[in-house]
């Protein structure tokens, strides 16, 4: 099975990609509109350099090649959506060419990376088409892969780490309101076919599952897949005949005269790239030994947290910086979030002082724990009491786990899953699984 | 003072006019130059009913010392070197039976009929040059992208500033610094080196070899008797070969045609202009009614061409060629401004058609009518040209084009020929 997906992403620009309204923020539809993304005669587009730069910051996070210089095109179709009947995109010099992405160790080569702005959004209501214009200019990159995908749950977690990452190096808020768009090309055997604009990663999955196996059906009763473009739809959960595939060579490409040549190497010289998180994941790795799927969890759960766990490597190192984060710090993240540069420095403090000796495990916990929530110190002390005690309690409340427990270890999650949530960090992960199991096996002797 | 609602009655110039003038000096714009309060059409049927929310950039710049009193009549979507396609056919002052050259006709007919009037219009492939030519006025075309284009109705976006069109060369001297400058809403504007105005001086010019080859004996004998009023104002006049212009006139429509076919693209129905179709119609069909029934014989031809140029394979044998003809072209005339100020043609190969002729006339030699206009706005150059002799009482024009920028030595050439050659006037009786 071959998947390949062309993927659009809103740009985090405060104003669209060829005027000056705002990117953000409309109440009503309609509001954030303007002779220019209405497409008015006499109208023309002047360049957001925003987009650009965000578009080089993800292409340099796909490892593509940069153009020195890049110019935009029209692309030609006619559909209410779109005022002008042309797109504004680029054709021949995309922002990032040419680029891999590493899900892990697997490559998944990108075919291109290209700016392009958003059409207005369409909705049909009855007889009626209604169009809201917000959308339209907004700036988008569309990412293209190659069929390097082989199953949907890796196209779905390919998009969970792409827009993790993206989202990391152009500072994307997750606001849900960006969600991610995509169409996906798949193949069973020979031909191909493209599902249009699928909404979010649990569709896509969805729309790729769904037609794996109707290709697979097709083609074992002896029927051949014609290419097409399907539509998924989400209420019913499956994927239907929209129309014929256009060929790129249908939309009678143009250079955008109005914009010019950019000179795209100029503005890349200034711009500044993060380190993504996947480097970063890769980066604990090869650095500081950390299992790959923990350097996973620590990132994905914040790269500040990531960040924390880097100086406290430097000062206790790795084993001990590794329990503290995955346990209590990471369980308290939420809270911590908000101020983490103040609480910084009496957190090492707090780790170095265990590192050297001076406190136990327990005496480390509480303090963390109190550092992070600021809760007083005796509440704490009581549920610190005895983990067992804790363990005992939550079974004594989920008595079916028992019983559960025998047929599948799994059921213990349950109630490590509810002493963390209730000893909010005092404890390590990794010994609350412990007693968890232990416990537990002791029971069905 | 001629009013200018008497001349439009008798010549048919304005496509829409402002009650009164209530500034001394007064100016115009082609009907594809947007201003606040004044329909915009750009010659067609299919924006009737357009009233732009904004004024374009060359008339916030004019309106602070000139009264805007009407917008000109145009060939539909500048497509045309007759003024015959549009809404409305303006008259030629020297005589009203005859073209006044396209597309900004309504232009070069109100610079010449009212008096100290500045009239404004594009140029995509010599709109400036022709009207100028026969209504025997001076109508100059500057750099693309010397004059922002912000609140022009594009048919063509690669080509085709905004000019001036004047019965006096001083007017062009004094109003090409006012129009001019940076305009962030106009990128194209915005990489333009400092206009300067009075350094250069016009001293050699460059004639293509068999230049008047073909064109009308009147046309002839007006420009060979200019080249020798040149010689003898001892400027060096040297005939060259440039073989591309040949090359130039098809890639030129070719491009013409593809930009046109997208600019034209929204014009559908949907958001300005005509807008009385049937909306139970699928949006495909509703959308073709419009195109179908607004869009003039000469425009859907252009929308066709334009297609067919960019789809499949002919996008690289056609429109990708025609952008490296252009390259080609744009070397070619650079080869000989390292010798020369200038290149000097006729502005057309006749003088102007009966209307009822042109209105008949085929597309093709309508197009082969821009052979010395046209290749300059191909090529982004800037040209003025300059009456330079009659021909049975209508007028004959002279084309001096100079390399990107250079707009000082054009206008150093006009004022030097308007001091030796006398301009006459239309004899305008109302």
């Amino acid at each position: 099975m071959r998947i390949g997906l062309e993927i659009h992403v809103q740009l985090p620009t405060r104003s669209k990609m060829f005027c000056s309204c705002p990117a953000t923020g409309a109440e009503g539809p309609n509001e954030h509109i303007c002779p220019g993304c209405m497409g008015m005669p006499g109208t023309r587009p002047s360049l957001n350099r925003a987009a650009v730069e965000t578009g080089i910051k993800i292409a340099r996070l796909l490892n593509c090649t940069v153009p020195d210089v890049a110019w935009f095109s029209r692309k030609v179709y006619y559909y209410p959506d779109i005022c002008r009947h042309y797109q504004i995109t680029q054709y021949e010099t995309p922002i990032g060419s040419k680029g891999v992405y590493y899900l892990g160790d697997k490559p998944i080569r990108i075919t291109r990376a290209h700016l392009e702005e958003d059409p207005g959004s369409m909705r049909i209501s009855g007889n009626n088409a209604l169009i809201d214009y917000n959308r339209s200019g907004m700036p988008l990159v569309e990412i293209v892969t190659e069929p390097d995908i082989s199953s949907p749950a890796e196209a779905r977690e390919f998009l969970k780490a792409l827009l993790r990452d993206i989202r990391h190096v152009t500072d994307l808020p997750d606001d849900g309101e960006r969600s991610i768009r995509a169409d996906c090309n798949i193949s069973v055997g020979t031909e191909r076919c493209e599902v249009k604009n699928v909404t979010g990663l649990k569709n896509v999955e969805r729309a790729l599952t769904y037609e794996a196996v109707r290709q697979t059906k097709v083609i074992r009763s002896g029927g051949k897949i014609v290419r097409e473009t399907r539509h998924y739809d989400e209420e019913r959960k499956v994927t239907t005949s929209a129309r014929k595939k256009e060929f790129e060579s249908d939309y009678a490409y143009i250079g955008e005269p109005h914009l010019g040549m950019i000179n795209v190497k100029k503005i890349a010289d200034s711009v500044v790239t993060k380190e993504s998180p996947h480097d970063m994941i890769l980066r604990f790795r090869n650095e500081l030994g950390v299992d790959e799927k923990i350097a996973a969890q620590i990132v994905g759960t914040s790269v500040e947290m990531a960040k924390l766990f880097e100086n406290l490597v430097k000062i206790v190192g790795t084993e001990s910086s590794l329990k503290w984060v995955t346990g209590p710090i990471s369980a308290n993240w939420k809270a911590l979030e908000k101020n983490v540069s103040e609480k910084t420095g009496p957190l090492t403090d707090v780790i170095a002082m265990h590192a050297k000796g001076k406190i136990n495990d327990v005496e480390c916990s509480i303090r963390i724990k109190e550092l992070i929530t600021g809760e007083d110190r005796k509440t704490t002390e009581r549920a610190a009491d005895d983990l067992d005690v804790i363990i005992r309690k939550a079974i004594e409340d989920n008595p079916s786990v028992v019983g559960d427990y025998k047929k599948s270890d799994k059921a213990a999650n349950r109630i490590i899953g509810a002493v963390m949530k209730s000893t909010g960090g005092v404890f390590s992960s990794s010994d609350i699984v412990e007693a968890t199991k232990r416990i537990l096996n002791d029971m069905i002797k | 003072m001629t009013s200018y609602h008497d001349a439009d009655k008798k010549y048919n110039m304005f496509s829409g006019t402002a009650a009164a003038a209530d500034k001394k000096r007064t100016f115009s714009i082609s009907d594809d130059i947007v201003a606040r309060n004044f329909q915009a059409t750009a010659g067609s049927r299919m924006l009737e009913g357009y009233f732009p929310v904004f004024d374009s950039a060359v008339v916030s710049r004019m309106t602070a010392e000139n009264s805007l009193i009407g917008t000109t009549n145009m060939d539909e979507f500048g497509f045309g070197m007759f003024s015959v396609s549009g809404t409305k056919i303006p008259k030629n002052p020297f005589d009203p039976e005859r073209s006044c050259g396209g597309s900004c006709g309504g232009a070069a007919c109100a610079a010449s009929v009212l008096e100290d009037h500045v009239a404004l219009g594009t140029s995509a492939g010599g709109s400036i040059s022709s009207p100028a030519a026969f209504c025997g006025v001076f109508g100059l075309t500057p750099t693309f992208g010397r004059v922002s284009r912000y609140g022009q109705i594009d048919t063509v976006s690669s080509m085709g500033p905004v000019g001036i069109f004047a019965s006096k060369s001083e007017l062009l001297k004094k109003y090409l610094p006012v129009i001019s400058g940076k305009d962030e809403r106009d990128p194209t504007s915005t990489a333009q080196p400092e206009l300067k105005i009075g350094k250069k001086k016009l001293r050699s010019v460059a004639v293509p070899k068999g230049v008047t080859d073909g064109v009308s004996d009147g046309v002839r004998k007006a420009f060979d008797d200019s080249v020798n009023m040149l010689k003898s104002m001892s400027v060096n006049v040297e005939y060259v070969d440039m073989p591309i212009l040949r090359h130039a006139m098809p890639a030129h429509y070719i491009l013409c045609a593809t930009e046109a076919t997208t600019n034209l693209a929204g014009y559908c129905g949907m958001r300005c202009g005509q807008r009385d179709g049937d909306l139970s119609l699928p949006f495909n069909d509703y959308f073709a009614s419009f195109r179908s029934k607004y869009f003039g014989a000469e425009t859907k031809l252009r929308i066709i061409i334009g297609t067919y140029a960019t789809m499949g394979e002919n996008r690289r044998t056609m429109y990708l060629r025609s952008l490296g003809v252009r390259k080609l072209a744009i070397n070619s005339y650079n080869g000989i401004f390292k010798d020369h100020d200038a290149v000097l043609t006729p502005s057309m190969p006749y003088a102007a058609p009966k209307i009822a002729d042109a209105v008949i006339m085929s597309s093709v030699d309508s197009y082969m009518a821009s052979r010395f206009a046209a290749p300059p706005a191909f090529c982004g150059l800037p040209s003025v040209s300059v009456p330079c002799g009659y021909s049975d009482g209508l007028p004959v024009g002279m084309q001096f084009t100079a390399c990107h920028w250079n707009e000082d030595v054009l206008l150093d050439a006009a004022d030097l020929w308007e001091r030796s050659f006398i301009v006459k006037a239309p004899e305008v009786s109302l």
